[in-house]
């Protein structure tokens, strides 16, 4: 808490600070208003009685004239001279050089431009050293032609993409196997908002696999999950080798988020010593017992605890490495 | 943790809510609402939201991420400021504080200021809850402090038996039911009433020991401060920061075994009470022709439980300690850079050199109980050193307007420099027994032969990797995309005194063909297929010996052959002979060395003493890890797009995968999945879209294993000689064949199948544009079954203290398929916004949340389930929830 008194403070003062200058409205002139100017070309139609509000475009970063890199609408969508001026034998009216969206229904009255053209047009400022996109040709998405507005929306004031809240629902879109996912028992807290896809995968493009924010799958992990990076006195080879050996990140049927179900999981690589064991249905509370006459002696009635609560975790619950001098079995 | 329980009448609230929204719902739709202005298109706009919900009821697991897991009213704060200066002037400043569930312990807040294309600087906080269980009990006492203590009266749980060996070992959590607890028991195949002093005994233990437990909800709590700017030195030059410091606390399940002989064990709550700190810093360069980029990466994790320390339930005078996860760093560099060889070719080029540290004290000898450690370490501290060094060269280009070509090469390789040492330690809490055959080559007296003596293993993975990609629009709306990847993975450990890698070098090469159409403006189409055959070269069944050094010195009796060189001359694993008993001729045959290592009949399996170890630690002949076995994959992916006419639009798609593992006798051998996907959507205008979309996923995998015995000459079981089922009819033949009877053989198929369905409904634009709702339902059904093959022989309990040879000895008992976890999941959220001016609003949400799951898994922690670890009464998660709210929204 004593952090957010912190950021509290901190609000107040970046409210406070900025809140004077929220009225200032300074004449336009010089890059401003030459950029202004440009879009008057096309504002002078599309204006706030258009359907879909574009105006809005003006209270996000796009819309800061007085920054020399914004983007006046030719930017972006072309000089689009035919569009303005029409021509001639043409009686409908031609499209503007580069129509933006995923297909017709977001693309307005227009068909969409080819992806690798809207990109080009996203890309012309969007390809800055520190940006994401420094892998985005040849990546998943850009090779199977997703332009940056199937996934971003320009001319609202809050792109949904960029709020964790409503991130996966634009992600969702297309990968609708995990959005059924995350509506399993055990998930990540992506559907209550407090985690993003981008939190893990990097759309644009990146040097891990999956589009992975890091280089490989456990170091991304590690970001959220530093406790298990070690390097631990006892590792344990799948762990060191990818957490997906185990885990599936979208959800699953058997928390935390297994593959499958101890200690099944776990005998799909320990066949000696107790993992050789054969786990089933016989003896367990509700089931039958492991007698034909059902009467044996207390002491071995009980059900392997193997194949009940925590399974093989009840006692080897450092599956993730241990750094106790005795703790090779993961027990210590 | 303060969680306030503020509890008020809800029932006419939900009613209240669910009746208006309801009302809101039925409302015709009339889209008169006037179009915003200009103005306030363009200005920004600040909100405050503020109201009060009511969650109907207790449930951490529908309360698990939201901070909604308690019953009673919470306030709703969210609050979005910003400004600056507007669009149309000189003034670039911006600024902007945004607030989510400020009223919750999962609140957010954030600010930035900063000059568009100068600079920005930000600050956030966040906090993040999981809940993880509010029905875990425990006896142990302290939860907090890292030091958790029985009560002074507490009794160890055990059930007096007629035996006096299983007396003396007696854990039995049974104990604690005193109907289970006190059932009748069986001597020598006789039903032996408990007498009056095991029944006093039973209850002193359950009124001793019950009213210890007590409730101790389990949760972590995040919470983060970070922080980051962006400066723009010039139009080609930024420099960027961000950190964070993420702190977090609670308490997580922890299963903890106080003795390996009964294997018995308690889930005591582990106390979470780390920091991690991550910094990123970056110096970019963006020019005409390429960028370059220089950054760091820190993370510096910090736990402030060096461990847990826990006393015995069978025995007040003892504890034990588990060391909890150490503390560590990891430092990257790395640099990125790319290229515009020409308008359509670019190459990219990344390499990072990154250094994970760890150096926490080990715990000492102090506490590790019963000498576990009575001989010494031989370092302090690990001094563990990971170097992961990466690289990544992709180089794109599109010669010709319908080709595109990629080829990218990485390398990652995870370097683990950890120094390995050798260690000498008895199983938790296990007094040491016997001698080891290894005490004169230590120099050493007093090793069991039970005690283990085992190096670490510092595993290393070397990646090498290439894709080649190439897309053709073989006509118009058509692209063929092809690919090749080739990979090899090289496994190993650094300072091993043998190779520790089931596979040293797995190589894979994957085909990739995908058909991209795009027939009409409408249509959409994709078909994918990829088939992957991955290979090892020579998958080493032995690589266990890496962890045991002694398996590489002939110790005493050994006649000079060390169990590695006696593996390696025979060509056998620790298995052994994998052939029946041999007879006594071939027995005669055998050599010193086979008979040593493997038994008198010299095909036992490799004794765990002989390579100085507690456990026989050896795999199946067969059992291939499948992260490392020979593998084929293949992958289908299919969608197709429709948009049917303005208002309608269909989507559809189905993949398919499977993974054969054709060279694993044992492990897993094969899994595959499919996933049918549906959508539709309407949407009649922008006032009005509805959309629905089902799921139904099936995945499967198929294992295999063995029970195997021990082969003996033993032929009766006191006095009876029948077997009944199995594929065995006598005792003697059942042993004789013990390690290769095939009715020990079993195998499991494991299957999930999902059917997701959900309907989401927005309306705008009603009430004269005052009104619009958003409806949104999730239904989940998820089938988990364990099918288990084969079975097990089990000793006739109402064997006689004698019996004629004609009595059954064993009975094979089938194994049992699991029994069906069924959990089905509702999420229902309803949300209406009303306007009551231009300046304010009105929001009420109705939330219905319901969960049901018959996982046996919770069966088994009851009282009277277990008999060799605790009850911990957690339940299944089931719920039904109802969450109504109200807030007023203010635009200013």
């Amino acid at each position: 808490m004593k952090f957010l008194r912190k950021i509290l403070v901190l609000s107040a003062f970046i409210a406070s600070a900025g809140w004077g200058s929220a009225s200032l409205a300074a004449e336009a002139n010089g890059t401003v208003a030459k950029s202004l100017h440009e879009d008057a070309k096309c504002t002078k139609c599309h204006d706030s009685e258009e359907t879909k509000p574009i105006l809005s475009i003006y209270q996000t970063r796009h819309g800061v004239k007085a920054d020399s890199r914004t983007p006046s609408c030719q930017s972006c969508h072309g000089a689009s001279e035919k569009h303005l001026h029409g021509e001639a034998n043409q009686k409908e009216r031609i499209s503007p050089d580069v129509v933006f969206g995923a297909k017709r229904g977001t693309s307005g009255a227009f068909a969409p431009s080819e992806a690798k053209v809207q990109n080009a047009a996203c890309l012309t400022c969007h390809n800055t050293a520190n940006g994401k996109r420094n892998h985005w040709e040849g990546s998943q998405h850009e090779s199977r032609d997703v332009a940056c507005t199937s996934c971003h929306s320009m001319h609202v004031k809050d792109d949904p993409v960029m709020k964790k809240s409503t991130q996966t629902e634009v992600c969702f879109t297309c990968h609708k196997t995990e959005r059924a996912q995350s509506h399993r028992i055990s998930t990540h807290p992506l559907n209550a908002g407090k985690m993003g896809c981008s939190d893990c995968h990097n759309p644009h493009g990146s040097t891990g696999p999956k589009l992975l924010v890091k280089n490989s799958v456990n170091e991304t992990c590690y970001t959220c999950h530093a406790e298990k990076r070690g390097p631990f006195l006892w590792e344990h080879g799948p762990v060191t080798d990818d957490c997906t050996n185990c885990h599936t990140p979208h959800g699953s049927t058997n928390a935390p988020l297994l593959k499958a179900r101890a200690p099944w999981l776990c005998q799909e690589c320990h066949s000696g010593d107790h993992g050789k064991t054969i786990y089933s249905g016989v003896n367990l509370p509700t089931g039958n017992t492991t007698t034909v006459n059902g009467l044996q002696g207390v002491a071995n009635q009980g059900p392997a605890a193997q194949a009940n609560a925590r399974a093989c975790m009840n006692c080897h619950v450092l599956v993730h490495g241990s750094n106790h001098p005795a703790g090779a079995k993961f027990q210590r | 943790m303060n969680k306030n329980h503020n509890c008020f009448t809800t029932r006419a609230m939900v009613v209240a809510v669910q009746g208006a929204l309801l009302a809101m719902a039925a409302m015709p739709l009339a889209y008169a609402e006037e179009h915003p202005t200009e103005v306030e298109l363009t200005q920004p706009v600040k909100t405050l939201e503020v109201g009060v919900r009511n969650v109907s009821s207790d449930s951490f697991k529908a309360g698990e991420y939201n901070g909604l897991e308690k019953k009673g009213a919470s306030a709703i704060v969210n609050i979005d400021a910003r400004g600056g200066g507007s669009y149309d002037s000189e003034d670039a400043t911006r600024w902007r504080v945004t607030g989510s569930e400020l009223g919750l312990e999962t609140r957010n807040l954030n600010d930035e200021y900063g000059q568009q294309g100068k600079f920005k600087i930000n600050f956030g906080y966040d906090e993040l809850l999981r809940n993880r269980s509010d029905t875990y009990q425990t006896p142990y006492q302290g939860t907090g402090g890292n030091n958790l203590t029985l009560p002074a009266n507490w009794l160890a749980p055990k059930v007096p038996q007629t035996n006096a060996a299983q007396n003396a070992a007696g854990i039995n959590f049974r104990s604690f039911d005193p109907v289970v607890g006190t059932a009748n028991g069986l001597a020598a195949g006789v039903a032996v009433v408990p007498s009056a002093a095991t029944l006093n005994t039973l209850a002193a233990i359950r009124t001793a020991d019950l009213p210890a437990f007590h409730r101790v909800d389990l949760y972590t709590k995040r919470d983060k401060f970070d922080g980051g700017f962006t400066y723009d030195i010039d139009k080609q030059l930024e420099f960027k920061g961000s950190f964070s410091h993420e702190k977090k606390n609670g308490y997580k399940p922890m299963g903890t075994v106080s003795s390996q002989v009964s294997e018995f064990s308690a889930v005591i709550p582990d106390l979470i009470d780390s920091t991690t700190d991550q910094y990123n810093l970056s110096l970019g360069y963006t020019g005409e022709q390429g960028f370059l980029q220089a950054a760091y990466y820190g993370s510096i994790y910090k736990n402030n439980v060096t461990s847990m320390t826990w006393q015995d339930v069978n025995d007040l005078t003892k504890s034990a300690t588990m060391s909890s996860a150490p503390s560590n760093q990891f430092h990257q560099l790395s640099l990125t850079g790319g290229y515009n060889i020409n308008k359509t070719t670019k190459l990219v080029m990344n390499g990072s050199y990154a250094r994970n540290t760890q150096n926490d004290a080990y715990l000492g000898s102090s506490t590790a109980a019963n000498g576990q450690l009575a001989w010494g370490l031989p370092t302090p501290s690990l001094n563990g050193l990971v170097v992961t060094t990466a690289f990544n060269a992709k180089l794109t280009a599109r010669p010709i307007k319908d080709l595109s070509l990629a080829a990218n090469y990485k390398y990652d390789n995870r370097d683990n420099q950890t120094p390995v040492n050798t260690y000498l330690f008895q199983d938790v809490n296990e007094a040491k027994s016997g001698t080891s055959i290894f005490n004169a080559a230590l120099g050493l007296s007093n090793l069991g032969s039970n005690t283990n003596i085992y190096a670490n293993r510092a595993y290393s993975k070397k990646v090498n990797q290439l894709n080649l990609d190439a897309d053709y629009a073989v006509a118009k709306g058509q692209v063929v995309k092809v690919g090749y990847d080739w990979q090899q993975i090289d496994r190993s450990c650094n300072g091993s005194w043998i190779d520790c890698a089931d596979a040293n070098t797995t190589k894979e090469n994957t085909l990739r063909a995908e058909w991209r159409a795009h027939p009409t403006e409408d249509v959409s189409a994709k078909v994918g297929y990829a088939y992957s055959q991955r290979k090892v070269d020579n998958y080493n069944e032995n690589a266990f010996l890496a962890l045991v050094p002694m398996a590489g010195v002939a110790g005493t009796g050994a006649g000079g052959v060390s169990a590695q060189a006696a593996l390696a001359t025979l060509g056998l694993t620790g298995f052994g002979a994998s052939a029946a008993q041999p007879t006594v001729a071939q027995i005669a045959a055998m050599s010193t060395a086979q008979k040593f290592y493997f038994g008198a009949n010299g095909n036992a399996i490799l004794a765990q003493a002989l390579y100085g170890s507690r456990n026989n630690i050896n795999e199946l002949p067969g059992m291939r890890r499948y992260n490392m076995a020979d593998r084929n994959r293949d992958k289908l992916r299919t969608s197709v797009n429709w948009q049917a006419n303005e208002q309608l639009s269909f989507q559809g798609g189905l993949d398919f995968n499977q993974d054969d593992y054709d060279n694993s006798v044992y492990g897993l051998k094969n899994s595959k999945g499919w996933a049918l996907n549906l959508d539709a959507t309407y949407a009649a205008n922008d006032s009005f879209s509805a959309s629905i979309f089902y799921t139904f996923e099936d995945q499967r995998s198929q294992s295999a294993g063995s029970t195997y015995g021990s082969t003996s000459t033993t032929s009766n079981l006191t006095g009876a000689t029948a077997v009944s089922g199995g594929c065995y009819a006598t005792v003697a033949d059942k042993n004789n064949d013990g390690k290769m009877d095939p009715c020990l053989n079993w195998s499991t198929d494991m299957r999930d199948k999902v059917d997701t369905l959900g309907v989401v409904l927005k309306q705008k634009g009603m009430m004269a544009g005052k009104l619009e709702m958003a409806e949104d339902v999730t239904f989940t059904r998820a089938h988990t079954d364990v099918g288990v093959g084969g079975g097990n022989y089990v000793a006739n309990p109402i064997l006689l203290a004698t019996n004629p040879a004609t009595a059954t000895a064993y009975y094979y008992i089938p194994a049992a398929a699991m029994p069906t976890v069924t959990t089905d999941t509702v999420e229902l959220k309803v949300r209406g916004k009303y306007k009551i001016d231009k300046v304010s609003a009105v929001n009420l949400m109705y939330a219905y949340q319901h969960m049901t799951s018959n996982d046996y898994i919770y069966t088994g922690m009851q009282i009277g389930t277990g008999t060799n670890y605790m009850p911990t009464m957690e339940q299944a998660p089931s719920y039904t929830v109802h969450i109504v709210g109200a807030s007023y929204i203010y635009n200013f």
